[in-house]
């Protein structure tokens, strides 16, 4: 089944799905003080593998996922690469869901059991898998509106408890924590919009890859700049550090005239959306990923056993808050770095490869439609 | 609690089979086989929840961290 989404609505699932659970937590925590830096850093180290991720999928973009790699690498490489992926996105929505189940254990619900939360949050996220890619791009377009405007309206009120003396002395303790603090933010959650290359199955036009992940991945990481250095300002570097949702505290910090405090709902509220979004195309994406790799036209009857795979996974691969708080703010690891970056670079060249072949000898057989003429 | 746990996994397959508008024998095996594996963790992990994780890219990082003394890893 071929599900095709407007390139305006998939541009507001990119941005979802890097703020996702990413909006909350302590980003960056060991560039200290330096954190904007870390930020810019990261942003360039992420955005070349981004443009290449978008650069393939233009190669294929009027062809399924599955129907595109398969004519660029061959059917077994492809079904290979689609179970390692499928594996992968599983893998994340297992973290995602852990870390909202500690949220909401943290921030509200002290004694419910986290599979409870984790069970409800996945079901709602197999039923929008389901629904497919075109159902999820239209209800974040909705909800991205409601989620910006209350996220604006929160950090403005939050300049009045900002101290910008925060950021200074810049670069005191050198460039390492910069680098090292870029390296963390381009694992989580950068870089980890590389499963959205199995979550849109075709594009409307050649160049929509580049539309819809360039713009999306900017706004999205600037936004995010913004959120963490603002209570970066408002807690103080240590504070920062030493919480593990920082952003959720710092906003708990406002009080208006003793009228407008507790406003940190709505950021729960944004964080818990952002997270069911990221699950939803995680669940989507391994789904996918399996499907292509068994060989299946459809991917949705497959959703169910990994959703509910996922609700134990997710209390299994990461067991308490403190892993789950070092896996966030761990330097990219080695699994990370081979799924994240070292797979799409070897993609890229050997679709360049081939599209130079073919090009050259003028070859029409297997040759991705796109560049038909 | 084994026992609820593998029945509700049975009832979410039973249910989800027969809704289905064909069934297609590859199909069927693959959704047991992994629903099959999704009972199994949620089973183990009530038995042990402190069952080990399995870290097949550890050589690698403990690699790097030897090339890279104090990397951060």
């Amino acid at each position: 089944m071929k599900e095709l989404a407007p390139d305006s609505q998939a541009i507001t699932l990119v941005i979802l799905f890097i703020l996702g659970n990413s909006s909350i937590v302590g980003l960056a925590g060991r560039a200290g003080n330096d954190i904007w830096l870390a930020f810019i850093l990261a942003m360039i180290m992420a955005l070349p593998i981004i443009t290449i991720h978008a650069r393939v999928r233009s190669l294929i973009y009027n062809q399924t996922i599955g129907e595109g790699l398969a004519s660029l690498y061959g059917k077994w490489p492809t079904r290979l690469l689609a179970l390692g992926f499928g594996f992968f996105a599983w893998r994340l929505t297992c973290f995602v869901a852990k870390d909202i189940s500690e949220f909401v254990q943290t921030a509200a619900l002290k004694n419910t059991p986290q599979v409870v939360v984790v069970f409800f949050f996945l079901t709602l996220a197999a039923w929008a898998a389901k629904e497919g890619i075109e159902v999820l791009c239209r209800f974040t377009a909705i909800f991205i509106k409601g989620i910006f405007f209350s996220l604006a309206m929160i950090l403005i009120l939050l300049l009045t408890l900002v101290d910008f003396k925060e950021f200074l002395p810049i670069l005191y303790h050198g460039f390492k924590p910069v680098f090292f603090g870029a390296l963390e933010l381009a694992d989580v959650p950068f870089l980890e919009t590389i499963v959205l290359f199995g979550v849109f199955d075709r594009f409307t036009a050649k160049n929509s890859p580049y539309k819809i992940l360039l713009p999306g991945f900017l706004i999205a990481a600037f936004s995010l700049m913004f959120i963490t250095n603002i209570s970066l300002a408002v807690l103080g570097a240590e504070s920062y550090v030493i919480n593990y949702f920082p952003v959720f505290v710092a906003v708990s910090k406002i009080d208006l005239a003793r009228f407008l405090t507790r406003l940190e709902a709505f950021v729960g509220i944004a964080f818990s959306l952002g997270a069911f979004i990221k699950i939803s195309a995680c669940l989507m994406a391994a789904s996918k990923g399996l499907a292509i790799a068994f060989g299946f036209q459809d991917y949705r009857f497959l959703v169910t056993p990994l959703a509910l795979a996922a609700v134990p996974g997710s209390q299994w691969l990461i067991k308490t808050i403190m892993q789950l708080d070092k896996n966030i703010t761990k330097v990219l690891g080695p699994t990370e770095l081979i799924v994240q970056a070292g797979v799409p670079i070897l993609l890229w060249i050997i679709a360049e490869i081939r599209m130079y072949f073919w090009r050259k000898n003028g070859k029409k057989g297997g040759k991705p439609t796109a560049h038909r003429q | 609690m084994i026992a609820l746990i593998i029945l509700g996994h049975l009832v979410v397959g039973v249910v989800e089979l027969s809704l289905w508008p064909e069934h297609r024998l590859k199909e069927v095996l693959v959704y047991l086989f992994l629903l099959t594996g999704a009972a199994t963790l949620a089973v183990l992990l009530t038995l042990n929840p402190y069952l080990p994780v399995p870290t097949p890219f550890n050589a690698l990082g403990n690699l790097w961290n030897t090339i890279w003394q104090g990397g951060g890893l």
